[in-house]
Formats: C-alpha cells, structure tokens, sequence
C-alpha cells in the first residue's frame, strides 16, 4: 500500500489507529486491522511516519540503487542539510557528499538568498498594481501549496508565482556543468538533498513543475548514516587536499536558517509578513484568509511542519537540536547579504524567477479528488451522525464518526462497520 | 428536490469560538464542490453575520439552508436589536467599543460587505427584541 510520498509496509502494521488521528486530510483508515491511504488524497506532510509507533510507514523516495559512475552526479544541498550535524561545518557536509562520490555538491543557500530579492521585488510591484490579492503567500513549502489546491482553490492566486530555490538552481547548473565536464545535459544527474517531498509533488502535479529538473531526491534521513561516517574519516585528511570550488559553501547562516520557523522572511524588507508553522496553525490562518480576514499583511511564510523545515518528515536529527545547530551558524556567520541586487533585478526583469505555470492556473486541474456529495448525500450524513452518537472511537477505521458517515455515504464504508450500528 | 438545514448555536461575547458555524458551512460546501468564488462570498458573509452577533447581539442561530438553486444563511439573535437599519447598512457607522476596535473590529464595514457579497439581504429588528439577517446566494443563474 503506497501513496506518492509514504509505504504503508502491512506485516509491521498493528492496526493500532494512532495514524488514522494524526492525518490532517483525513486520508487514512483502518480495513481488515491494516492501515490502508485513500492515495488520492496525500498530500505528503508525513505527519503517519512521526507518529507510528511500529515503524510500518516510510517514505517512498529512496536511494537504492548507487551513484551511476560514468555520469556526472550532482548533489543539491538544502541547507537544512547542515544543520543536522552539530559538530561540523557546512563545508565538511559538501565535502562529506564528494568523499561519497557526487562530482559536486552546490550548496542552496546563495539561490534562497535571490530568491528572497524575488519576493520583495513582487510585493514591491504588487504594493502599485494590486494584481495578486493581499495577503501573499510563500510558495515554498510542498504541502501548504498542496493543501491550498485541494481544499482551498480559491486562494490559489495568493501564492506567489515564484520558481522554489532548488528549481533556479537546477535548470542553470545542469548547462554550465554539461559544458564544464564536455557531456551531454542527460548525463547530469541533479540529486535533490531534501527534507520533505518537494519533488514528488512536481512529478504529480503542476505545481513546483521546476523541481522537476531535479532528476531524483534524497531524504536527508535516508543519507545521513553514510554522510556522517564520510565526514568522520575527512576529520583526519588535509583539507587542502580538496580544490576550492565556486559552488561550495559561501560563509552566511542565511542559508541554514531558512530551516527554521520565520527564516525565510528573516531580514527581508517587509514589515507586514508573519511566519506560521504548524499544520493546525497554518489552517487557522488559511481559513481567516479565506473569510476575508488577514488582508493588511503582505507576505505569510507558510510551513506544514512545526518549527518549519529543520522539523520536515524527512530530517534525521529532532528538530530543536537542528535548530541549536543553526544558532550556532547564526552566531560565527551572521545574516549579511551576499547577492547583489542589480543582478538579481536583471534577472527578476527576465522572467527568470517565475514559475511556468501559475499557481491560480492550476485550480481547475488539480483540487477535490473526492467525488462531490450531493444534497441526499450530507442529509444522508447528517442523520447518520445524529443516529450514531458515537464519540469518535475509531474502532470502525474512520477517524471520527463524521468521516465515517461520509464514508458511508460515499459508500466506502458500511454502515455495520461501526460497532454501535451493528448492537442496533 | 428537498433541501438540506443545518443550525448552529452562536453564544454572545464568545469570541473562542466565533466563526466556527461559518467554517462548518464552508466545509460542507467544499464537500459539494459548490463554486470557489460562491463559497468565498458566502464565507465573508457569514462570517461577518457571525462575528456581529458575537460582538452586538445577543445569543443566536446560525443556520444554513441549501438547495438546488439557492443556499440561505439566516443569522439570528435575541440581543439589544437595531433602532434604525438604514443607519447601520452605512459604509462606516459603528457602534464598537474601544474594547473591539482594538481587537480588529469596528470598522463599520461588515454589514456593507455583507450586502455586497450577497445576492439578497434582508434585515429584520425591532429594538429591544433582536435582530435577523438573511442573506441567499443563488447557485445557478435562473
Ligand atoms: N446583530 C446585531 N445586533 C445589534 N446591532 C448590530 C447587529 N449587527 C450590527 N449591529 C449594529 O450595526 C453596526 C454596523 O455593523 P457592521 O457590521 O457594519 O460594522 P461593525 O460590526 O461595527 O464593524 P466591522 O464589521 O467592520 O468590524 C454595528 O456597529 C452595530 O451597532
Ligand atoms: S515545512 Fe519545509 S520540510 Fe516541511 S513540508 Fe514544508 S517545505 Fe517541506
Ligand atoms: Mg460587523
């Protein structure tokens, strides 16, 4: 049983219902004592992986097969990256993923930094043209723009048309690096180091279509074990032993902050913006939006998981260590700003930034996945929930007698499922 | 075809759990893949009527009435009422205590958004003896 994002493995599954509460789009039940997903409608926040107690849910992404030799295999970093590793510094990581046999490791943090230039650019312009509606939302995370686009569509145009960082990183190196190494672009092979499904949610969808240059992800947690043991033996090699390299680790922790609740919007020259975190959070301040609410902030940073992106379903280290780590990097590299803006403004003037398709464009495409209930339909539930009088128990492999009665209704589920109908 | 109600109870000055019947309606709404725009519209509309009853009126009902060519709200309280209607509906006036005001609210544009968004808005209130407004949305041009 597998979505997109995460393997249900059923022979470790106990049946025990602590996933079917944890999901927030209510996608999973109970069948014949096995946790089974409603594929259709994952979204990927991972929140199943953290609570199964029986380690039976996973993620789908993997990095079985090895690093293909003759190609020229390239590591994009996500600076989360660095922050799992408290005793070392970005730059042993990078080097850490070469010893493991990528020609490169390109450190994301330069790309957040323009793409931070991108968004105050927009806001700016938007503040004279009003063409998106107030507030704006941050594109970045997978899971918000998911969430958005099935139970939200119509605050679609919020999120800013902006390609993710990882996206303008992608398209550009493969070129330089096809010429560098005299290959063809196909034998550059981009490996997106991620925390979450980023990636995934480009190959299913139309939205973040530019992360699909990353030929492949990785979950940080699913390198980790072998990154640390190549970072362990380079502690006793030269260090000069390694070129510099233009793409390795520019000294900044704007960068590694990012990670971090609010780290996007760090420093930049906005004062209406606010940062949530969380996935009941972030759904309080969706439905505000949605009621007309929230129209004096100009930028909201949106992360489905709690403390952001240090806390993705794919870390390795527990999200407040990381974030210890981080306020480390804070403290020896500071916030400065490293790209120049006139550059980034030549680029912003060429369309560089946005996205091909805008979010908005979207909305008739990819929302719903449910087939829509009907007026007999919610009378149908609405009486059955009356009849039940349940109190949410579970015991019939729906999260709550509501979802349950649609699911009947629906006709998912049986109405004898639910032990209180069964006694009469 | 017959049509589908649902009330909810709305408590005066419970400001925890404001807005809560306008997020159920929304729900449902979405669950019937009624129009995003129509749900945005019916969703400030709602929350508006709610948040005046929690604000100015009394201890009310929510309710919701859908078929298949209209969906009604009918937002109802047994507070102070309103003496003159045509005062209110004004782009502005407002009677919120600094207390609101400072809370966000107060702008005096809730009933007038209302009836922007609306297809229909009727107010009905003898002072002293509460206040109903309801509003209907049309699903399909007739
Ligand atoms: N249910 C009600 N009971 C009594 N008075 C009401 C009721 N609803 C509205 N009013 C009166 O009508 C006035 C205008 O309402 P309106 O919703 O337009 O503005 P507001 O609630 O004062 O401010 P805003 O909605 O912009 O936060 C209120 O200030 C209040 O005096
Ligand atoms: S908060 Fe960050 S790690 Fe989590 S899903 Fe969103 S982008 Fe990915
Ligand atoms: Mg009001």
């Amino acid at each position: 049983m597998t979505s997109e994002y995460i393997v249900f493995e059923e022979k470790y599954c106990t049946g025990c219902t602590q996933c079917i509460r944890a999901c927030p789009i209510k996608a999973i039940r109970i069948k014949n004592n096995k946790a089974v997903c409603i594929t259709s409608l994952c979204i990927g926040c991972g929140e199943c992986i953290r609570v199964c107690p029986e380690g039976a849910i996973s993620s789908a992404i993997s990095d079985e097969e090895p690093l293909e030799k003759e190609k020229i295999n390239v590591a994009i970093v996500s600076p989360i990256l660095y922050a799992q590793f408290p005793g070392f510094m970005p730059n042993d990581v990078l080097l850490g993923l070469k010893q493991m046999g990528f020609d490169h490791a390109i450190d994301l943090s330069y790309y957040l930094e323009m793409f931070q230039y991108a968004v105050e650019e927009f806001i700016a312009r938007n503040r004279k043209t009003n063409m998106a509606p107030w507030p704006l939302i941050s594109p970045i995370c997978p899971v918000v723009n998911q969430l958005i686009a099935i139970k939200y569509p119509n605050l679609l145009d919020h999120i800013l048309p902006l390609k993710h960082p990882a996206g303008l990183v992608g398209n550009e190196i493969r070129k330089k690096l096809s010429q560098e190494h005299g290959v063809k672009e196909e034998d550059v092979i981009l490996y997106h180091i991620t925390p979450c499904f980023s990636k995934v949610v480009s190959d299913r969808s139309g939205l973040m279509a530019e992360l699909s240059y990353m030929d492949k992800a990785i979950g940080i947690n699913k390198i980790y074990p072998g990154l640390l043991q190549k970072m362990e033996e380079i502690k006793d090699f030269e260090l000069n032993l390694f070129p510099y390299e233009h793409f390795s680790f520019a000294p900044g922790a704007r960068g590694p902050m990012w990670g971090m609740s609010g780290g996007e919007i760090a420093g930049m020259k906005l004062e209406k913006v606010i940062a949530v975190s969380g996935f009941k959070e972030i759904i309080a301040y969706i439905e505000k939006i949605e009621m007309g609410l929230l129209k004096d902030m100009e930028y909201i940073e949106f992360r489905a998981c709690s403390e952001g992106c240090l806390g993705g379903p794919l870390t390795a280290v527990d999200r407040y260590l990381a974030k210890s780590t981080v306020q480390k990097f804070l403290k020896i590299f500071g916030i400065g700003r490293r790209v120049q803006r006139k550059k980034v403004h030549m680029l912003y003037e060429k369309g560089w930034f946005f996205s091909e398709l805008k979010p908005s464009e979207l909305a008739d495409s990819y929302y719903l996945k449910q087939t829509p209930l009907t007026i007999e339909d919610i009378k149908k539930i609405e009486n059955l929930i009356s009849v039940i009088q349940g109190n949410d128990c579970g015991a019939c492999g729906a999260p709550d007698c509501k979802t349950f009665a649609e699911d009947v209704a629906r006709g998912y589920a049986d109405v004898e499922d639910c032990f209180k109908m069964r006694q009469g | 075809m017959p049509s589908f109600k649902k009330c909810f109870n709305i408590r005066s000055r419970d400001f925890i759990h404001a807005g809560e019947a306008s997020i159920a309606v929304q729900q449902l709404l979405k669950q019937m893949h009624v129009d995003s725009n129509l749900i945005r519209r019916i969703a400030i509309c709602g929350y508006e009527g709610e948040m005046n009853v929690v604000m100015h009126g009394g201890d009310g009902l929510f309710c919701v009435e859908i078929d298949k060519n209209k969906i009604v709200l009918n937002i109802s309280d047994d507070g102070q009422g309103i003496k003159d209607i045509a005062k209110v509906m004004e782009k502005g006036f407002s009677t919120a205590t600094d207390e609101y005001r400072e809370m966000g609210f107060g702008a005096g544009m809730g009933l007038p958004n209302m009836e922007k968004n609306a297809d229909n808005m009727i107010i009905e209130s003898e002072n002293e003896n509460g206040t109903t407004v309801q509003m209907t949305f049309f699903t399909k041009s007739a």
